[in-house]
């Protein structure tokens, strides 16, 4: 199906993100330094909803347990920089987001969701 | 339950149930700190360990005093802490400090420390953001354990060549300046 619609992109105004759910399938963008990328909308760590998540930098934080991960690549920083890697049950909580080209028409945004 | 004290929250505009949300996972992560915290604690040792001993033990047992000042809240306002420790641990608001594999390794025991405080710096500040001007007694806590947070982030940053800290030492461990005024248990 290639590209959807999300949202207006001023929406998402650089520094803040948007969540959105679109033919049931969670997304959550972010606009880094006028930028806006396109990422699952769920944390790979629990599970749960991205929504609320907040942008520090390039780094995505979960509203729920503050995991972070890099906008830009969709690899988690926190707390991979510092989870033991001799656990695998850790790592398995750690695992990138699926993130999604992202184009600007018109003023909207629209993210290749079939793409991941 | 503090009927009125939760009701005047509720009139000022703020979602207790979200707050108590956020209040309970913010206590779960400073319980499991202190018992990681306690880990790290005891593997701090020789030449580089020594010298970080002391300040994880303050943030320990200050973690700890965190705890014990947010559950008085919690239970005014209307929530509770799970019965089940271990979904407690669940919820806990900020990821679990391991001690990293190799426990001689000084800067992967400060980066787990530092990357703790950060975490909790972010907790603090977002509850103190909902809580401002609407729910006093909330946001007078959680400044007062962000003071204290801050001050952990600022002294293992110091430890990291990050820059000075700006502070000395607690009179005591785990002295907690700023919040021991909400102790009732242990201090007088």
């Amino acid at each position: 199906m290639g590209f959807r619609r999300i949202c207006r992109a001023e929406e998402v105004p650089p520094g803040r993100t948007k969540f959105a759910c679109i033919d049931g399938r969670p997304v959550i963008l972010a606009n880094y330094a006028g930028s806006v990328y396109a990422l699952n909308g769920i944390c790979n760590h629990q599970y749960k909803s991205l929504e609320g998540a907040h942008l520090w930098d390039h780094l995505l934080d979960c509203p729920w347990h503050h995991f972070q991960y890099d906008v830009r690549t969709g690899e988690n920083h926190f707390p991979k920089n510092v989870y033991p890697k001799d656990v695998p049950r850790l790592q398995e909580q750690v695992k990138p987001l699926d993130t999604y080209p992202v184009e600007i028409r018109e003023g909207e945004v629209w993210a290749n969701l079939d793409s991941a | 339950m503090g009927k009125v004290a939760r009701q005047v929250v509720e009139q000022a505009g703020v979602n207790v149930d979200v707050l108590l949300d956020k209040l309970v996972r913010a206590a779960g992560a400073e319980f499991t700190t202190f018992y990681y915290y306690t880990i790290l604690r005891v593997n701090s040792i020789g030449f580089e360990g020594e010298g970080l001993k002391e300040i994880i033990e303050d943030a320990r047992i200050e973690d700890r005093n965190h705890f014990e000042a947010l559950t008085p809240r919690i239970y005014e306002l209307g929530g509770a802490l799970p019965r089940d420790i271990r979904a407690f641990a669940d919820i806990a608001g900020c990821p679990d400090a391991y001690l990293p594999e190799n426990p001689q390794d000084s800067k992967a025991m400060l980066a787990v420390l530092v990357e703790a405080e950060r975490c909790a710096i972010r907790t603090y500040t977002e509850i103190c953001n909902m809580t401002f001007g609407k729910d006093h007694r909330t946001y007078d806590m959680a400044l007062a354990i962000l003071h204290e947070e801050v001050e952990h982030e600022a002294w293992f940053s110091e430890y990291l060549n990050e820059g000075p800290s700006g502070h000395f030492r607690r009179g005591a461990p785990g002295a907690s300046p700023y919040v021991r005024r909400f102790m009732t248990a242990d201090f007088s």
